[in-house]
């Protein structure tokens, strides 16, 4: 993948997830971010810091991007919750619009 | 979404996560805002990391999903709005307070764009509240409030100052100045977004000054150029400005203003002083028609044209020109026929059709060039050559004189010689004139009486030619109009055949030959003009001729009945002078009257009146060509040159000339009145047809309309006097085709 279709995505860690930028703008607020011309710092650099997710979540989240892209262009496969993520990854997908 | 048991959930789990008081929440929002208000006042070094963005974004979130008391949002809300109030009282109305003109512009779009980002930036850490809070409470949203603050705040403070400084450049630009269009085109787009969706504000607060604005210059440019510039000189400077003024509406302006804009240009260039403009003297209209300015006529035809009604004074000129021109022409010949009252007046009449018809020509030229043949200039041109054609010229109308002309081309020594191409032409250009002729029968029936003097005569130069006029007039007038003519040429190619068979004939049976030479041509009434003719006292020698000739012909046809024309007809007598013999042309009338003379010597008026049986006219002029004219035949006495009823007349035996075969003339007579008669008798007959159509298929009809639909139904063929129709009217009441209604005396009823 090259350097300007990624962007990086931090979890409050520190790890950080290179996903593709079309996959990222699954949630509206990250797309917010990188579209709308003003400045942010994460346009240039292009990586995006969550102080308040966990890794883990994090991790599932960027999963939960991927698979909306296949689906979305016809792969209707299931998508595996693990109970214990479910609360937690409800909130984060409220923090990010997705 | 089950919030609320979600964050019981949260509280258990996250344990480290404290509710975030309002103080303490707000104070970290605010170090964000000061610092996004340095960045954007061009203080701030750096800009916002990552973090930074999230962690206001966090701050927000938290405070709005909090559960009450802590939770936050309508606060929020609030202080979104209040931000960017202090900001702008602060910082952006500071700003704008003492700028003037470019100086206000540039600041004052400036300020727009980073208002613009602002709004970005907060709303984005506002986000959270315009997915849920917003929308559950109906608010106006995050973005439209940040709009609404500037225009409340700023737009509306500085709205005048800005549109006078617009307007104040746009006329420097218009006076040729250079400006900034970027500047200009983004301040107009401040007004439309200030609309919000709709044009109001840019029409009212900018566009209707603006448009005022324009109306005040142009109309101060217009005062004076109308007296210093010539007409020419006026419409391109107006047209240059029309141009300028849409090439604005592109670079800068609103695309919705262009329709008014060009109207209020237009209107205050064109349409206020169109009067004075076009009625100029050296150089209005009427000038440029007459110095042939085809450039200049096509400019003021464009830019009238886009004007309602614009169009009508120019049409108004024009036709006042060419009427002017047609009458000069008039004038002339006039004039010169009055002047040479006897010398060539023919030539100076045929001289007269060949101008019109090339005034025609001209004026049809600036027609489809400078005018875009524009229904309302041909409307123009065709009433100006209406009147003009139905002008009656040194006594004779136009449509004589047209068939003149064509019958000059036409027959043999006639004076009209040249080329195959310059005769076609000219005979187009006669064709041409001819819808302008109201009467169009009159043309027809002066036409159809020298065809048929061409074809009796033999004087038709060219076959081929005849029957290509005869087609152009078909194409011209339809085929009604020609039927008779073309009967006539027919006639003579079948009265060709007629004598090859009469001489076999002649051939097969000798003993009814006549004893002379005798050569028929046969017509067919009902195409042919019609003919008077009387019955002459034939001598002996024709008699027997007749009846030859009949004889043949019945046994051709048994059905059709022969009256015979004399006056038509010539004769070749051979005259046994003292001297020598000479062979003399005549006509018959003439042969007739000479060959009494080889019963008796002598004879007296009053004897060769009962004698001939011909009508006293008639037998004057025949006599005048035979004793007063060129060649005296006939000796009168007393030797006076008119014919009275005591002369006696004497055949001239001393006669001589040096020719052996002379022709003796007789002076034609006037068929003018005649013509006018016969024309008259037809249309009558046509009034009558049209009137009676009409009632047949109406039944019942008003006065009024029936006159109206009358003229509608003749209007093509001729233009009906409504006196003649009214009395056709009254002259078929009279003859029980039509009745008056009893109780309406308006009413006229069909019996049939």
């Amino acid at each position: 993948m090259k350097k300007e279709d990624t962007v990086k995505l931090i979890s409050a860690e520190g790890f950080e997830f290179v996903v593709h930028k079309d996959a990222a703008m699954v949630s509206q607020t990250i797309r917010n971010m990188l579209t709308s011309p003003g400045g942010f710092a994460e346009t240039e650099h292009g990586e995006v810091t969550f102080p308040e997710i966990s890794t883990t979540i994090l991790e599932k989240i960027c999963k939960y991007f991927y698979w909306n892209l296949q689906f979305a262009s016809g792969k209707q496969t299931e998508f595996h919750i693990e109970p214990e993520l479910t609360l937690e990854l409800m909130m984060a997908a409220n923090y990010l619009h997705t | 979404m089950a919030r609320d048991s979600g964050y019981g959930i949260f509280v258990t789990t996250k344990t480290e996560l404290e509710v975030i008081e309002w103080d303490q929440g707000w104070d970290y929002m605010q170090k964000g805002f000061t610092k996004l208000k340095r960045i954007l006042e061009g203080l701030s070094e750096s800009q916002f990391t990552s973090e930074e963005n999230m962690m206001l974004y966090t701050t927000i979130y938290n405070m709005c999903t909090q559960k009450p008391p802590y939770d936050y949002s309508w606060q929020l809300y609030d202080k979104y709005r209040e931000v960017l109030d202090e900001y702008i009282t602060s910082a952006v109305l500071p700003s704008l307070r003492n700028k003037h003109d470019e100086f206000l512009l540039l600041e004052f779009v400036k300020r727009w764009e980073t208002h613009k980002v602002m709004v970005r930036w907060l709303s984005f850490f506002f986000n959270y509240l315009d997915r849920f809070f917003v929308c559950r409470r109906s608010l106006p949203k995050l973005r439209e409030v940040g709009l609404t603050r500037f225009r409340d705040l700023v737009y509306r403070a500085v709205k005048a100052n800005v549109r006078a400084a617009v307007i104040a450049i746009i006329n420097q630009e218009r006076e040729g100045e250079q400006i900034d269009i970027a500047l200009l085109k983004n301040v107009v787009n401040i007004f439309v977004e200030m609309g919000m969706g709709q044009t109001d504000a840019y029409e009212e607060d900018f566009e209707a000054h603006m448009l005022q604005a324009t109306s005040e210059y142009y109309s101060r440019r217009a005062s004076s150029w109308i007296l210093e510039d010539s007409c020419p000189e006026y419409i391109s400077k107006a047209e240059e400005c029309l141009r300028r003024e849409r090439d604005r509406v592109s670079h800068y302006l609103h695309s919705s203003s262009e329709q008014k804009l060009i109207e209020k240009v237009q209107f205050e260039l064109l349409v206020v002083y169109s009067g004075p403009l076009l009625e100029k003297d050296i150089s209005g209209c009427r000038a440029l028609l007459r110095d042939d300015q085809v450039e200049d006529l096509s400019r003021m035809y464009r830019l009238y044209n886009k004007i309602p009604r614009g169009l009508e004074p120019i049409a108004r000129l024009f036709r006042e020109h060419v009427i002017a021109e047609g009458i000069t022409l008039v004038q002339q010949t006039e004039n010169a026929a009055n002047d040479h009252s006897s010398n060539g007046s023919g030539m100076r009449e045929q001289i007269y059709v060949k101008e019109i018809a090339e005034l025609h020509d001209k004026f049809m030229a600036y027609v489809s060039d400078c005018f875009m043949n524009h229904s309302l200039l041909r409307r123009a041109i065709k009433e100006a050559f209406e009147f003009i054609c139905n002008k009656t010229v040194a006594g004779s109308s136009c449509a004589e004189l047209l068939v003149a002309l064509c019958d000059n081309i036409l027959k043999t020594g006639g004076r009209e010689k040249s080329s195959d191409e310059a005769v076609e032409e000219t005979l187009e250009k006669v064709v041409k004139l001819l819808p302008y002729i109201s009467d169009k029968n009159l043309f027809a029936e002066f036409y159809r009486k020298k065809l048929a003097r061409r074809l009796l005569f033999n004087q038709s130069s060219n076959e081929d030619l005849e029957k290509s006029t005869l087609g152009k007039l078909k194409q011209q007038c339809g085929g009604q109009f020609t039927s008779k003519m073309e009967g006539m040429v027919t006639d003579l190619t079948l009265a060709r055949e007629n004598r090859t068979g009469f001489e076999e004939y002649l051939h097969s049976n000798p003993n009814v030959n006549p004893g002379m030479d005798l050569t028929v041509t046969v017509l067919t009434t009902g195409f042919w003009p019609s003919y008077k003719s009387f019955d002459l006292n034939l001598p002996a020698e024709l008699v027997k001729c007749v009846e030859v000739f009949k004889g043949f012909y019945e046994t051709k046809t048994k059905n059709r009945k022969l009256t015979w024309i004399y006056s038509l007809g010539t004769c070749n007598i051979i005259g046994k002078f003292e001297a020598k013999v000479i062979e003399l042309v005549a006509s018959t009338y003439q042969a007739a009257l000479l060959l009494l003379f080889n019963c008796a010597d002598r004879w007296s008026y009053s004897e060769i009146f009962t004698q001939l049986n011909l009508n006293h006219d008639d037998l004057v002029r025949i006599l005048h060509s035979l004793s007063c004219a060129k060649y005296k035949i006939l000796v009168k006495e007393p030797n006076t040159n008119t014919i009275l009823p005591n002369d006696t007349f004497e055949f001239n035996s001393k006669f001589t000339h040096k020719m052996r075969r002379i022709k003796i003339p007789l002076p034609p007579v006037d068929e003018t009145k005649e013509v006018i008669e016969d024309v008259d008798k037809d249309k009558r007959y046509a009034i009558d047809a049209a009137v009676v159509r009409i009632m047949k298929s109406r039944k019942a009809l008003r006065h009024h309309e029936l006159v109206v639909g009358c003229v509608e139904q003749l209007e093509h063929m001729f233009k009906p006097d409504i006196r003649a129709i009214k009395k056709r009217i009254e002259d078929l009441i009279a003859r029980d085709y039509l009745e008056r209604d009893k109780e309406n005396l308006k009413m006229i009823r069909y019996l049939a």
